[in-house]
Parts: C-alpha cells; sequence; structure tokens
C-alpha cells in the first residue's frame, strides 16, 4: 500500500530543496567570469521569502509518510529558528568571502544543504529519517569547515571534524540496528510504546546509550568534546556560527525528542546520567577557556560550558527545564552570532583572529566593539541580557527537580567565566590599540548587527513572550511522555 | 546451528576491530577504511534482525547506509588529497597545528 502523503505538511523543506536545486541550476547555466554576484542575492532574496513563510502562513501541523514525518510545535519553531540562524549566517558568509577570488557558489549551496538536514532532523518521527537528516547536516558540515584548500589549519580541522562525526554517527547507527532489533521498528511511536510498556531492558539500555552519545558529539558535551576547540579555530568563521548555533540546537531537539519522550519511561536513569556530564561539561569548558589567546578558540570552549548549562534543562527533566533549553538556545542564538559576526568583520580588517589584536577595538570601530560587548557580556550572563534570563531559567528548573547540586556547580561556573569573557572586554575597551585605521562597516551589514544586539537586548528585558513560546513549543510537542513533570 | 547470537557476536567483533582501528591507526587511509567497517558491522547487525524479526525494513535501511558510508568516504578521500598535497603525508600525526 502506498502511503498519503501531505504535502503541505512538507511545504519548508520541499521549497528549500527547490531553492536549492534552483540556485544549482541557475549557476550552471550562467555565464563563467561573472558569478559571483548571483547566487549569493538568491540566496538572501529566497531565505527573505522563507522567512516571511515561516512567519505569516501559520504552522501546519500533522505527520504524513506513515509517521515518519512529524510537523509539531517544537519543530515547527526550531526551523524558524534554524532561518533566523541562516539570516546571520549568510550575511558572515559574504563578508566573509569578500576579499578570498574563490569560486564559491558551491558554499552556498552546502549552506542550504545543512539548512535542509536541520529542518528535516527537526521533523523526523522515525530514526532512519534522523540519521539520514543527522548525515546531510553533518556532511555538508565537513565539507565546509575543510572549504578554504589554500589553508593547512581548515583542512585540519575538516579531518579532525570527519573523523569523529563519523565515529560518533557509527555509534549511533550501531544503536539503531539494536533498537531496530528489539522492538521490530525504527519508528517513535512504536518504540515509545515499547519503551513505556517494557521499562528497563539491558538491550535498549545500550542502544539509548550509543544514540546519547551521538547527541553527546553534536552538543559538544563529554566526553565527545574534544573536537570542538580544534574544529572552531580552525573553520572558517561562517562555519564556526554554524557549527556553535544550528548544529547544536539540532542535538539539543534530539535530545528532547528522544530524552523527553521516546525513552522517557527510564527518566530516572538518564536524568543522572545528564546531570553529571552536565556538571563535567561546563567545568571543561570554563576551565578550558581560561587561558584561551585565539577568540575562535576561546568561544569553542566557551560553547562547551554553554552545552553544559543546557544539558542542566535536560538533566532536570521537566517541561520546565525543557522550554529553558529553548528559551536559553534562541538567546544563544543571537548572542553567539553577533559575536561571529564582528569576528568575521574584524577579520577581514585585520587578518587575526588573536584576542591582543583586538585591543582598542572601541576606538577603531564603536558599533563593533558595542556589538561584542554585549554578546560577551550576555554570554556570561549579566543582567539584563538575554543570557542572563536564560541562565536563570536552566538554574530555577535544576533548583526545582532537585538538583540543587548541579546548580551550585553552574553557579561557579558563571563566575569563572565572568572572567575571561570580560578579559576580552577589557582588551577592547581598556588597552591601547596597536593600529589605529578605523574599520568601516557598511549600512547592511550595521542593519543586522543591529538586529541581533536587538534581539540580545529585548529578549533580556522583556522574556515573557518568548519564554512563552518556548513553553508551547514543548508542550504540544509530538511524543511528549505523559508523565513528564512540570 | 547458526543463530541470532552468533551474528550479532560478529556484527560485535567487526565493530570493535572499527573502532581499535580508528583509535590506533596511524594513516588516514586505515581510518577511513576503519570507520567502514563500523558501518559495515552495524550493517551487519540490521541485516540479522531483519532476518530473524522476518520483516525487511532493515535491509531496506541498509541500502540507505551504504549511500550515506559512500558519500561520508568521498568527502574523506577528497580531504586526504587536499592533505597530501599540503604535507605530502597521510599520516594523522602530520596534522598537529591547532594545540592549545
Amino acid at each position: 500500500m502506498f502511503p498519503i502523503i501531505d504535502w503541505n505538511i512538507l511545504s519548508l523543506e520541499v521549497s528549500i530543496t527547490a531553492i536549492l536545486v534552483g540556485l544549482i541550476v541557475i549557476d550552471i547555466a550562467q555565464p563563467k567570469g561573472n558569478s559571483s554576484r548571483l547566487v549569493p542575492t538568491l540566496s538572501f532574496l529566497a531565505l527573505g521569502a522563507l522567512i516571511l513563510f515561516w512567519l505569516f502562513n501559520g504552522a501546519v501541523f500533522g505527520t504524513t509518510f506513515n509517521g515518519m514525518f512529524v510537523s509539531d510545535s517544537l519543530s515547527w519553531d526550531f526551523k524558524g529558528f534554524f532561518l533566523m540562524a541562516m539570516n546571520f549566517i549568510l550575511t558572515m558568509t559574504q563578508q566573509y568571502f569578500k576579499t578570498s577570488g574563490d569560486r564559491l557558489d558551491s558554499f552556498y549551496y552546502l549552506l542550504w544543504l545543512a539548512l535542509l538536514g536541520a529542518c528535516l532532523l527537526a521533523s523526523s518521527g522515525d530514526f532512519l529519517v534522523l540519521f539520514i537528516a543527522l548525515e546531510i547536516l553533518t556532511i555538508s558540515l565537513y565539507v565546509m569547515t575543510a572549504y578554504l584548500k589554500s589553508d593547512k589549519l581548515s583542512l585540519e580541522a575538516g579531518m579532525k571534524y570527519l573523523i569523529l562525526g563519523a565515529l560518533s554517527s557509527a555509534f549511533f547507527l550501531f544503536g539503531i540496528s539494536f533498537i531496530y532489533g528489539v522492538t521490530h521498528s525504527t519508528r517513535f511511536e512504536i518504540i515509545k510504546g515499547y519503551v513505556d510498556f517494557h521499562g528497563m531492558d539491558p538491550m535498549m539500555l545500550f542502544a539509548s546509550i550509543l544514540v546519547l552519545s551521538a547527541i553527546g558529539f553534536k552538543i559538544a558535551s563529554v566526553p565527545f568534546q574534544q573536537w570542538v576547540p580544534d574544529v572552531y579555530q580552525g573553520a572558517p568563521t561562517p562555519v564556526t556560527a554554524l557549527l556553535s548555533v544550528v548544529s547544536k540546537a539540532a542535538g539539543f531537539i534530539m535530545l528532547i525528542r528522544l530524552f523527553f519522550g521516546v525513552f522517557n519511561a527510564w527518566h530516572i536513569q538518564w536524568e543522572t546520567v545528564l546531570a553529571v556530564l552536565s556538571a563535567i561539561t561546563m567545568c571543561y569548558g570554563n576551565l578550558g577557556a581560561m587561558f584561551q589567546t585565539n577568540i575562535k578558540r576561546l568561544l569553542g570552549y566557551s560553547s562547551i560550558g554553554h552545552a553544559g548549562y543546557l544539558l542542566m534543562g535536560a538533566a532536570a527533566g521537566s517541561t520546565l527545564g525543557a522550554s529553558a533549553i529553548n528559551f536559553y538556545l534562541l538567546g544563544y542564538l543571537f548572542t553567539n552570532l553577533a559575536a561571529f559576526l564582528v569576528i568575521v568583520l574584524f577579520y577581514n580588517a585585520a587578518k587575526s583572529d588573536d584576542i591582543s589584536d583586538y585591543a582598542g577595538l572601541a576606538k577603531r570601530s564603536g558599533s563593533l566593539a558595542i556589538a561584542l560587548l554585549l554578546a560577551l557580556v550576555s554570554l556570561a550572563g549579566i543582567p539584563p541580557l538575554a543570557g542572563f534570563f536564560g541562565k536563570f531559567t536552566l538554574l530555577m528548573a535544576a533548583v526545582k527537580s532537585n538538583l540543587i547540586w548541579l546548580a551550585l556547580i553552574a553557579a561557579v561556573n558563571i563566575v569563572i567565566s565572568t572572567y575571561y569573557y570580560l578579559r576580552v572586554v577589557k582588551t577592547i575597551y581598556v588597552d591601547q590599540p596597536r593600529v589605529t585605521t578605523p574599520i568601516a562597516v557598511s549600512f547592511p551589514v550595521q542593519l543586522v548587527i543591529g538586529f541581533a544586539i536587538t534581539g540580545i537586548v529585548v529578549i533580556g528585558i522583556c522574556q515573557g513572550p518568548f519564554l512563552e513560546i518556548a513553553m508551547r513549543s514543548v508542550n504540544n510537542m509530538a511524543f511528549l511522555a505523559t508523565y513528564v513533570s512540570q | 546451528m547458526i543463530g541470532l547470537g552468533h551474528y550479532l557476536i560478529l556484527s560485535g567483533i567487526l565493530f570493535a576491530i572499527g573502532i581499535i582501528g580508528v583509535t590506533t591507526s596511524r594513516s588516514v587511509l586505515r581510518i577511513l577504511l576503519s570507520l567502514e567497517l563500523l558501518l559495515a558491522a552495524s550493517n551487519l547487525s540490521f541485516v540479522t534482525f531483519s532476518k530473524f524479526n522476518g520483516d525487511y525494513a532493515g535491509q531496506l535501511i541498509v541500502f540507505f547506509v551504504i549511500l550515506v558510508a559512500a558519500a561520508e568516504v568521498a568527502i574523506g578521500l577528497a580531504i586526504v588529497v587536499l592533505m597530501y598535497r599540503h604535507v605530502s603525508s597521510i599520516q594523522a600525526d602530520d596534522l598537529k597545528d591547532l594545540k592549545w
């Protein structure tokens, strides 16, 4: 029997695929030589159209392909999140490759491919679809990481990411094969029914640990974090931004879907595991970041630390914890992408990512300095910015679930993290610049920076509506286990 | 009589060899080969479960996995070629500039 397919549910993914194919065809069809403008411009226009579609068309909820593809509040909200992130990342790409003469239309296809993978991943209702979507996302990231062919660091980062990424997806696949063996299916719904009915089962527990290891790789949690600083430093900066926001968010969607839904029957066991992982991860990230001299590497360690904070919400195991994760990721999007945008623009002017070269940035470009200041201060969690309230909700979720020890460790870590973030701020504002040439920022890019700053401040000051969206998207999630506490 | 357990043990042994290969090899090509072995081990256990569960979904999944493995190894080999152009070697030790 051929399943009935409701294409309305797939509209976003179908459009992204159409855009991807369209861009490739246009690029092949156009004469050689003047290829540098058309694909970027069309990418921006297409993304604008998709964002308008997301905002005004309204979500279409439901399942199709026999339950393999699920569109629910969680996936729909995260698709908006990915589109928003793409907006910043396209700007970064356009700026980053401005000076290099490489033929880079293929970089735009890879960005769209990564977006497609992330959107499919958010909507998967079956382990096979989840695996394929994860691979679409990750494989396009491998290529983008190693994209600077003449740069040895980019090559090394690509190699490390490929080997560890392939290793983690092999773990994931091996885990799925056992889940399939035990439950006779890869469909989330059926697996959830099996787990709810049978409870603890050693083979399924083993399989879920393997699946957790793949998620741990994506979100950069201990013990799968070794790649993060190297890859963040070596990859082209737009790719680093993509890894730190889209790829991490993709990991957390999987975590929320699987551990608040499918495997939730064993919540006592995995909450303990996640709490321990969260504590180790945040300590590792924040201690590692203390003495870094390269800003991308610093943000790499800081991203491990943030994975630790976010895992705290998952360890809480309540819907409040899951909504805190969503809310924090939203703030993290604006904060981190603002920081990476400044890094790209600064790199174009100074050809360096060393923190010491940021000395006196405030005197060279006021807008860049303010954007980086707000981003770092928000990452450090100082009120009234987005990062502060995000950390506050995560801590609140942990305390409500009686994880007071974890909340204390997190509080200590937040204090430690202020040291290295403010060290960069001091370099920007207090130190004397070695080069005093002002850095020019074009008007459209200033608009994007302004948008990011607005995001950081608005989410921090009026949290209510955003927190409500985060809660709604978890509470109406498909496969949400019925006895997850509030 | 060869049963489910035997196949699964074989698949587990293959997986273990793959892990040992990835962690101990110095040559990038051998690491890529070991990664393929890991995916092959998963494929074997999919096919085994498909046979003993009596449905075809597992065999179908294997086709997708073969596709993904091919894409992965194609990119891996491309990076190896680039690496050879840069450092005239395919030993993983020769790429160690990124350190704190």
